[in-house]
């Protein structure tokens, strides 16, 4: 990858300009190397065990190339292997950050297999779960940003909120961080008495820490120094690349699976306007630069909370998992399902032969598909502004690498 | 440490200096930066202030492990960062501890059966300390594990075999 | 668009390599054997047609499938010679997804690239192609993305037998 074979400085003087203080100010001409730096495996930030060689000339960067399978952990050949039920467990652990959405995502691929109802009552509770998770996941995206750009007290305050929606979700199903919790044909247990009360209580005192997040971190003159301008992606860029989520809306990109192809609840809530989907507009700089996909990460946190109310209004007593057997034989057939994981669409397809056992369990990363993007990205910035970038893609190790 | 190995008897002088090493030892442990997947995040909430790891002297995460004690190898080991580990492990200046953390470090985990990439437990790869059960272990699980550590740190002594040796 | 509608229209635009469409049919209730088909319809395509498919789907006014959201493959069994490639596409524009299926022969499993058309395709191919030992021809960079380099078979395959050991670290 280096571009010269042997070292030849040329040396070229030019007619200096005269400065104020009476010296001559020269430019020489010095070829260098470029040098190739490893973003190992091993860093305090990337975000989890990817490696990036970095080729760069002084600080600018003249190639970067992401190297994955750090993690790769045989999830779709396991999904071949065990049944239907047991094959959830897995599920949690792709996406470690939003645990409950890629359950969901799973059972919905399943179910819609199976061409089951699911109750109202669980899907009331899938949601709540589902958005409390994603506010989670944006917690940690938005703390491990500012870590990466060197603001520490946010990543601090952060995950005191995030202590406190993982005591909510240990209340309900037993668990800190991989639930297992929205299983195949609904949830496999009912809240608690007094945690829907809980989760209100959560939701008031996060609509005044939301508050804080918005002027620490996203208002600071540095950190919009830091990241307005940088990684821009545009539309067409967006669009060859895959990508899917927050790096859509932060070009201004009107796309979100759960008002354009919707599921569960959510055309019923798109339809009483209870939530809207925030849209990046280049308010600090370019748009589709960095600053504006962190920002889209901050505003949909507080739409999660209006989703959470919503349901919250309208829950009521009942069944929460359909009737199914304990055994399950899925019908023969293959089905696709694509939801708004946190990072992106995150897909599933699920492949029966009406066993036991699936054919084929694919899944698509959201995550995988916005790495992509850094080969184009990452030219021509400078280093510091790199890490910047590989943080606002958001992408968790586990989902790249499944 | 070994330094005086089989020199002298067991005294009074020494093991007042071995008290006032492990002492100095334990009390400061400085992981490094390991995380590879799930418990990685445990490993991070267990930094922060709600479980708060600095008051067990281990809240500096360095990042080079030129300048760490302990690697908490949180998450699952493949083949491709087996080697890696390797290499990290051996950059790590004595006396240096492991700890594996999770069912995956420990043995592979829930990917025991059918990953052909996964390595059956980090302890293929480097030598382990402490075990630490759990998918992923609760942030008091990982306090429990290191204070298992400090325990074995206090029994190690000047003159006897050292605790792990380069 | 319903599927039917976007069938119709991949038939009238003439889109290169279409050889038919599969859709969900209710068990046969004369055939004991006969369980149905259930879930997603898809339409079937060459695979040495795939790539000039997805530009003539996504060019197409009316169509507009300008995001490729996955390209993966399956084995359906050890006694079937065929690999299944499976794309699924998105519109951003209409709102409707497209799930288009191709046979590769097992025995040559050979078929050209979609990098050109979709750039995301790049990654997933590489992927594809070192799980099920595809080759995916003119792509610029057909190296191993998960598995490491000097990884021996196809993994995701039926038939794939489990290493021993790799690099002195026992796999038992």
């Amino acid at each position: 990858m280096s571009t010269t074979d042997t070292y030849e400085p040329s040396i070229a003087q030019s007619k200096g300009e005269l400065l104020d203080s009476g010296e001559r100010e020269y430019m020489l001409d010095v070829r260098t190397q470029d040098m190739e730096v490893n973003m190992g495996p091993q860093h305090p930030a990337t975000h989890g065990v990817m490696r990036v060689l970095i080729r760069c000339d002084g600080e600018l960067v003249t190639g970067a190339q992401p190297h994955l399978g750090y993690l790769h952990r045989c999830a779709e050949k396991i999904g071949e292997n065990v049944e239907w039920l047991q094959y959830l467990p897995y599920t949690d652990r792709y996406d470690y950050l939003a645990a409950m959405n890629n359950n969901l995502g799973y059972s919905m691929a399943v179910e819609a297999l199976m061409g089951i109802e699911i109750p109202r009552r669980a899907m009331m509770l899938r949601t709540i779960c589902a958005e409390l998770n994603r506010i989670g996941s944006h917690l940690i995206a938005i703390g491990t940003y500012g870590l990466d750009i060197g603001a520490i007290t946010p990543f601090l305050y952060m995950f005191r909120e995030r202590e406190w929606m993982m005591a909510l979700f240990e209340k309900i199903c037993g668990a800190r961080l991989t639930y297992s919790y929205i299983r195949i044909g609904g949830v496999f247990n009912d809240a608690p008495p007094g945690w829907l009360s809980e989760v209100e209580a959560f939701c008031d005192t996060f609509e005044v820490k939301w508050k804080e997040y918005y002027d620490l971190l996203m208002q600071n003159h540095i950190f919009v120094q830091r990241t307005a301008n940088i990684g821009v992606i545009s539309r067409e860029m967006a669009l060859d690349f895959g990508l899917t989520g927050p790096m859509l809306r932060g070009s201004n990109i009107d796309w979100d699976l759960r008002r354009d192809t919707p599921y569960e609840l959510y055309d019923e809530i798109w339809k009483d306007k209870a939530f809207e989907i925030p849209l990046a507009s280049g308010e600090k700089g370019t748009l589709g630069d960095t600053w504006d996909r962190a920002w889209v990460r901050v505003m949909e946190m507080m739409e999660s909370i209006k989703i959470v109310r919503w349901c919250l209004d309208k829950v009521e007593p009942g069944p929460i998992i359909a009737e199914i057997p304990k055994t399950l034989r899925i019908p023969p057939g293959e089905a696709y399902v694509g939801i708004e994981n946190p990072r992106g669409e995150l897909g599933h397809y699920v492949v029966s032969d009406g066993g036991k056992i699936a054919v084929r369990c694919r899944v698509r990363g959201p995550s995988f598909a916005n790495l992509a993007v850094l080969e184009e990205l990452m030219p021509g910035t400078l280093l510091a502004d790199a890490i910047a970038i590989i943080g606002s893609t958001d992408i968790v190790v586990g989902e790249t690498d499944r | 440490m070994g330094l005086l190995e089989k020199q002298f008897e067991e005294n009074v002088l020494t093991t007042k200096v071995d008290w006032l090493l492990n002492w100095c030892r334990l009390s400061s442990i400085w992981p490094m930066t390991f995380g590879l997947a799930c418990c990685a995040i445990e490993m991070m909430a267990v930094g922060c202030a709600h479980h708060d790891i600095d008051r067990f002297g281990a809240g500096a995460f360095r990042a080079s492990p030129r300048q760490a004690d302990l690697m908490i190898v949180a998450g699952t080991v493949n083949f491709k960062m087996a080697e890696r580990i390797k290499r990290l492990y051996d950059q790590m200046p004595s006396p240096k501890y492991a700890i594996a953390m999770g069912a995956c470090a420990t043995g592979g985990g829930p990917y025991y059966k059918y990953g052909y990439t996964v390595v059956k437990g980090v302890d293929r790869v480097i030598p382990v300390d402490v075990y630490i059960a759990g998918c992923p272990p609760r942030p008091e699980a990982l306090l429990e594990g290191l204070m298992k550590l400090q325990e074995k740190i206090q029994a190690s002594s000047v003159i006897r075999k050292p605790l792990r040796t380069a | 668009m319903d599927f039917q509608v976007i069938y119709d229209r991949i038939r009238s635009i003439k889109a290169p390599g279409v050889i038919g469409c599969d859709e969900p049919r209710e068990p046969n209730p004369e055939d004991k054997k006969d369980k149905g088909r259930f879930g997603d319809s898809f339409v079937l395509v060459e695979p040495e047609r795939l790539p000039e498919f997805l530009e003539c789907v996504r060019d197409d006014a009316l169509l507009k499938f300008e995001l490729m959201a996955d390209l993966s493959a399956t084995d359906p069994s050890k006694d079937d010679e065929n690999l299944w490639i499976n794309v699924q596409l998105l519109s951003l524009t209409h709102k409707h997804r497209l799930a288009v299926k191709c046979f590769l022969p097992k025995a040559n499993p050979v078929m050209p690239t979609s990098a050109p058309v979709h750039r995301g395709a790049q990654w997933a191919e590489r992927e594809c192609g070192e799980m099920y030992g595809i080759t995916f021809e003119g792509h610029p960079d057909p190296r191993n993305i998960l598995l490491p380099e000097d990884w021996i078979g196809a993994p995701m395959r039926k038939d794939y037998e489990y290493p021993e050991e790799y690099h002195g670290i026992s796999c038992k």
